[in-house]
Parts: structure tokens; sequence; C-alpha cells
């Protein structure tokens, strides 16, 4: 009956058009819920005072659309509709929840009082405090950023997580984190006012602002930009001017999104590549945005006061938006901004743009001195750009042998393909000079080609190598290689790593001096004490809840060996089937024995289950064919991988951080029964 | 991406209750940030065209006075049902008539 349903090569077949009409109504109703769903919920938001239950309801009215609309057609209204299915849920869930704690005279009030409120907090301010409240300092910036594009810009978690090549799980639990976040705070649905309005509204900006640069300089991924998140941020930066017009940053963040806006078919060239600024085509840029540009700057400029961040960032693009050729840009005009930008927000990004744009008012050696400061900042060590800009101004003080390793540095590392591929074009249109003599990317290949050494040591002195050759670039004569360029590297790189980490490092450039026969490279490096706090063992009633049959089996035996046999973690987590001896209650572990007591000879057989061979503890899945580990760690029965250390940790962490005073969760090493006499 | 919403000359007079439909809505859409440009158009107009070089101008009003388009809107939207929905919505207001909705592309 099936096949002969749908005849292929008949178009008009009935069927065929209902499937077409249903899907065309979805995609309607999703034009209207990405319209509708800010007011929806935030009036609602109002009525429940929880944006999480408020969401709810609104979804649970937007699957009454699903189901209704395509036999019924889209409402008159739709928007109305929406709102007044939803509504009527609300004050259901609101009885329900009233009836449930008995104050029903209380909720006939209330509902009484919130019906006579509408006339006085216009739905226009709704929207404003949702704002506020998803991007509220209480939240981590990540949840602040999904809940704003899910609840102001109604978008899918799938959809957010395309746009931040994220997967759809991460965004919901993010969405799902900040509104239990909000709900256990309390957080009011008010409008903040005085000295709070200013922090919190400097939040909004700063998460429409990340969503607008999000897609405008997409960090990383194939494509420079995503549009789409261009677009979400401009409309609720376009919004927010509407909602809140008395504030000069709001229209200051509107300009400056409009303006960069503006130039974005501009900025890549035919093939995806990044065209910079003053090689833009300028008849490239929309001037309709431009003009909504300007008209944004003006509304800020008249509202006076001090101009802020936004206002002088905006100030800066109309400034660009201004010239008719690259040549005319007021230079000094934008250095003197940003001169002011990097009083108001002295951030090592700014100081960079100030410094291109004092390497062009007043000479690339006026710049180089400023980017030259910046060199050692951590915050910018993996920022691509700053070796970027370096290069720009070595190219034009004609220092071109060394620009071209700032360039190579760059180009490794930017995060974006196109990016990347223009910054290694750039090396390359540089004419490479023989290096004299070997150079540190050579002399380091060669010191961990060495046949004598292991792969754990290869893999441990590869990460100094690496990080000394991204820093100082691969190319750098090995004869020019200093003492204090070393210790620069290491104060930047890993100056706050712990102590082991700081001399792991430490002894690999010392081995790499002695290798290169050269003086001693590490002299500007002190070896630093490692003092390792005794672990603390877990109290009894926490190893008590530890026990608790309702937890998995192999957690269970896992513990409990652990803890019976105070054996190594990873002793034990190499323990293999046929090796044990579960009538001695023990088994041989490489060179020492792991033995046991009553409570995990009780679990082993239920844990063993049959098997005859192969690791005892298994990880939950089998491994990707590309990650396929050795024999020895692989089941031969379940074709599953023997448990890894990071895996076991990381479980029994969550498992018990509940219990943990600091809430951090317990280490396996604790499971250990403190030895008497031994610390 | 964008859309121009062209609107043709109808036989309905506007009435005070149009208008302040109207401004509602288009005070709405420019808050939403959506609307990007909107306008009335002359009816008439001038005519230009061009023959083997020759270009040839012509003031209106024309024979087919139906088919000139006396309204437009510059929207930005996410989809293509968006802009249809903004269509939907103004029809709604301005009573029988017709419009042409298409993408524009560039700058």
């Amino acid at each position: 009956m099936i096949s002969g349903w749908r005849r292929p090569g008949l178009p008009a077949d009935p069927g065929g058009a209902v499937i077409v009409a249903v899907t065309d109504t979805h995609r309607s109703i999703d034009a209207v819920w990405k319209l509708e769903s800010a007011k929806i919920i935030a009036g609602l938001t109002r009525l429940v005072r929880d944006v999480g239950l408020a969401e709810e309801l609104a979804q649970d009215a937007l699957v009454a659309a699903l189901e209704q609309w395509p036999d019924t057609g889209v409402p008159d209204n739709p928007g109305a509709w929406l709102m007044a299915i939803a509504k009527r849920r609300a004050i259901d869930h609101i009885r329900r929840a009233q009836r449930l704690e008995r104050k029903q005279e209380q909720l006939a009030h209330e509902l009484d009082q919130q019906r006579d409120e509408p006339e006085q907090e216009p739905e226009r301010d709704d929207v404003l405090r949702l704002m506020f409240i998803s991007c509220h300092p209480v939240l981590p910036t990540q949840e602040r950023v999904a809940l704003t594009l899910r609840l102001l810009g109604g978008l899918t978690a799938e959809e957010i997580a395309r746009a931040f090549l994220s997967t759809e799980p991460r965004i919901a639990q993010r969405i799902a984190g900040a509104k239990r976040t909000l709900a256990q705070e309390r957080v009011p649905f008010e409008l903040p006012d005085g000295a709070e309005l200013a922090e919190r509204l400097s939040s909004v900006l700063e998460v429409i602002y990340l969503i607008f640069n999000e897609g405008y300089s997409a960090t990383s991924g194939d494509d420079l930009m995503r549009p789409g998140l261009c677009l979400e941020a401009l409309r609720i930066g376009r919004l927010l001017a509407e909602l809140s017009p008395h504030e000069a940053e709001v229209h200051g963040l509107v300009a400056l999104m409009e303006i960069q806006a503006s130039r974005s078919a501009a900025r890549t060239g035919p093939s995806g590549e990044p065209v910079q600024l003053h090689e833009q085509n300028r008849g490239r840029w929309d001037p309709l945005l431009i003009r909504r540009g300007f008209s944004a700057m003006l509304r800020a400029r008249d509202l006076g006061g001090r101009p802020g961040p936004y206002v002088l960032q905006a100030a800066i693009a109309v400034c660009h938006a201004q010239a008719r050729t690259a040549e005319a840009t007021d230079w000094p005009q934008i250095a003197a901004l940003y001169d002011a930008l990097s009083r108001l927000l002295p951030t090592p990004i700014v100081q960079l743009n100030r410094a291109v744009a004092v390497g062009m008012a007043r000479g690339p050696e006026a710049g180089l001195a400023l980017v030259d400061a910046l060199v050692d900042d951590p915050a910018l060590r993996d920022y691509h750009l700053l070796p970027g800009v370096r290069g720009d101004l070595l190219v034009r003080l004609g220092r071109h042998a060394e620009a071209r390793p700032e360039f190579e540095r760059a180009a490794s590392l930017a995060r974006n393909v196109a990016e990347r591929a223009f910054l290694r074009r750039r090396a390359d249109a540089i004419a490479e000079e023989e290096p004299a003599g070997v150079t540190l990317g050579q002399a380091a290949e060669d010191f961990l080609a060495r046949p004598e050494l292991d792969a754990a040591t290869v893999r441990s002195y590869g990460q100094t190598m690496r990080r000394l050759c991204l820093r100082l670039g691969e190319r750098l004569p090995l004869a020019s290689l200093t003492a204090d360029q070393v210790a620069r590297v290491f104060a930047t790189d890993w100056g706050g790593a712990a102590a082991k980490t700081w001399n792991r490092h430490r002894s690999a450039v010392r081995s790499f001096c002695a290798f290169v026969s050269l003086d001693d490279l590490a002299a500007g490096l002190d070896r630093r004490a490692e003092t390792r706090p005794p672990t603390a063992t877990i109290d009894p009633a926490g190893l008590a809840a530890l026990w608790d049959p309702g937890l998995p089996l192999r957690e269970r035996t896992l513990w409990r060996l652990l803890h019976e046999s105070a054996a190594r973690v990873t002793a034990v987590l190499s323990l293999d089937i046929e090796h044990l001896d579960l009538d001695d209650r023990r088994a041989r572990a490489g060179e020492t024995w792991v033995s046991w007591r009553a409570e995990t000879a009780r679990l082993l057989p239920q844990l063993i289950a049959g098997r005859a061979r192969g690791p005892l503890f298994l990880a939950d899945r089998r491994p990707a064919p590309a990650r396929m580990p050795a024999a020895a760690d692989l089941c031969p029965e379940t074709g599953r991988r023997r448990l890894s250390y990071e895996r076991a940790e990381y479980l029994f962490k969550q498992a018990t951080k509940a219990l943990d005073p600091t809430g951090n969760g317990y280490t396996l090493r604790q499971l250990r029964p403190r030895e008497p006499g031994r610390r | 991406m964008r859309y121009l919403m062209m609107s043709k000359q109808s036989d309905t007079t506007p009435d005070e209750t149009l208008f302040v439909e109207m401004g509602k809505f288009i005070e709405e859409l420019t808050a939403s940030g959506v609307l990007l440009a909107t306008g009335g158009l002359e009816p008439s107009g001038v005519r230009l065209v061009s023959t083997g070089g020759e270009i040839s101008v012509t003031d209106g009003p024309f024979a087919e006075a139906k088919e000139a388009v006396v309204g437009f809107a510059l929207v930005e939207v996410r989809s293509k049902e968006e802009a249809i929905e903004l269509g939907r919505r103004f029809r709604k207001i301005v009573g029988d008539g017709e419009s042409v909705i298409q993408q524009v592309f560039g700058p």
C-alpha cells in the first residue's frame, strides 16, 4: 500500500502536496515565533516571575500552534493568539501552585492585581526587563550569550549551536544552567536603577557586542563571518536603543555595529580571504547602514555627557566611514580617540589598536614602540594580531627580515582558516633570506628526533620546544637565542603554572642546551620548590555514602578496591581479569601485588560477569576507529577499552562533589586509607 | 537577508484608523530593528526607455495605473517566511490590494 501511495514522477500527488503545505506552515510558525517570542516570554515572566517557567509556558503555546495551525491556518493575529494560550497556561499553573499551598484567597487577590498591572507597566518595559535578566551578572558570559539569543532572538538550541560551532546538548545545558541559576538566586524581574543600572546596562551591551563580534569576526571555523549572528545582535541592539533611548552608550553600541556591519561585503575577497580596512573597496560599503550608524551616533552625541567606551569606538568607526579613500583617513583624530579609549578601557587589545592608529598618525616607529610594550603581556600571548601588527609595522620600517617570522607566527596562531591563509601569504610575500646557520626550529626538530628519547619524553620536551618556536619564531637563528628571551617566554607562558610544570619545561630547556652545546639558556630560570600538600583522606561518613548500592557497579567496585587495597590508582586500573586470584583475594599488577578484602570480593564476580580475560575496568563505550588503543587495553569480548585514569577521576569527582566541603569533589588517591606512621 | 516590499495602487481610500494602525506598525518594526527604510512613491513617475542607444524620457501618469508601485519597505529579516509574515501584517492593515516581495541582493 505504502509503495503505491506516492507514485514517482507525479508532482501533483495529493500526499506530497499536503507534506509541502505542512512544512510551509511550520516555517511560517517559526517566523512568527522568532518575531513574537521575546514579547511573549517577557509578558509571561511578569506573570510567573520565573524566566525558565515563562519560557516553558511559551514553548507550550508554540507546540499548540504547531498542532493547530497546519489545519486551521495561521490566525489573523498570531502573536496575540500565542500570548493568549500561554497566558491561560500561566494562570492555570499559578492556580495549581497556589492550590498546593492552600492560599487561594491570596491567589485571587494577586491575580486581580496582575490584571490591573498591564496598564501601569507597558509591554515594552517587559522586554527590557527580560534583557536585563538574561544578561544578569550572576550568569557566566557564555550562558548570558546563549540565553539572550534564546529568549530575545527566539533561536533554538540547535540554531545557536550551529552559529557558535558548538553542539546542541552543550547549548541546551548552558541555557538550562542559566535558568536554574536565575531561579536559585531569585533574580527579580525589575529594572535596575541608579548606580546598578549603569553596571547592568554595560553587561547587556557586552553580551550584544559579543554576539555581534562572534558573527563579524568568527574566531574559528572556515568562514570569516557568520552574518546570522551579526543580524541578531543588530536587531537586539536596535530594540534596546528604542527601549532605553536615554542611554548614550546604547546608541554608541548601535552606531558601532551598524558601521561595522556596513563593511561586511567589502571585508572579504572573492575566495573568502580577509581584506584589510585600508584596502577595502569603499564603494561596497553599505550606505544605508552607514547612515543608520551616523544617526545613532548623533543621538548618542545629543545626549551629551562624557563619552563612554562604545561611543568612543563608534566615533572611531565614524572617522573611517567618513573617509572617501583610505589615504583621506583622519588618523590623528583616530589616534586621539584611541588615547581617550585606552584611558577608559586599558585592555591589551585596545592598546594594540591604539598602536596601529599611532603608527599611522605618528609613523611606524612610534607604533612599534607601543607594540613592543605589549609583547610580554600574557593576555596577548596567543593573539595572532599582535605579531600581525608588529610584522606590518616592521615592513613599513623596511625591516623585512624581522617582519617575516612575525607573519609566520601570526599565521600559526590564527584559528580562522581564511585569516591563517592570508597571514601565510603575507609571510611568503617577503623574500626569504637564507637564515644564518641553524634555526631554532631545525635544532628543536633534531633535538626531538634522537632515538634515545622515549615517547613520553618526546611529548614532554615537544611541548616546551613547540612553545619556544611559536613565541620566538621557528626561523630565529639559533646563535642569536639568548637566555633573556627564554626567560621572557617562561614568564609570560608559565609564570603562573605549578612548580612542577615550570620545572619540567626548565629541564627540557637545559637538556636542549646540552644537545646544541650552547651556554645555559635556562640561566634566567630558577628551579622552583615543589611542595605537595598531604592528601587528605575522606571521612567515614563520606565513605559510607560512596558504598551506596544505587551507584554504578563499576564505580563501586573500583572505589572499594582502591580503599581496601591501598594500591596505586594506575596499578588498580591496569588489572586484567586473567591475573585475578579471586580465592586468594589478590592480583598481580606489574611488579606489585594488589590485595583486597571481603567487600571487593563480593562485588568482583558481578563486575566480571563471566568475562574470562581483558581489562577488569572497562570504559562505557567502544573506542572510535581512529583512536584504537593497544591490544592489551582492549577487551576481546566487548570491544571496549580500558577505563582511563582521567575518566575514572572525573567520575569520582562528580560523584563526591556533594560530599566535599570545598565543592570540588575528591580525587581517587584520597580513597587510600592513611597508613599509621606514614605521612 | 533583505527584502523589498512594494505595494501597488489600490482603490481603498485611507482613513484615520489606517493611519493610526500603520503608524503603530511602522514604529514597532523600526523598534525591533527590522525596518531599514520605507516611503511612499509618486504614482505617476517618469519613464526612461532605451532603444538602440537612444534614451527616451516620458512623464507619467501611464495607462496601467494599477501596476504602479506607490509604497515600499526595505526590511532585514532572517528568512523569506519572516518577510511574508510582515507582508501579511501590512496587507491586513491596508486592506484589498497587491504587494510584491523580492529579495534584495548586494550591496
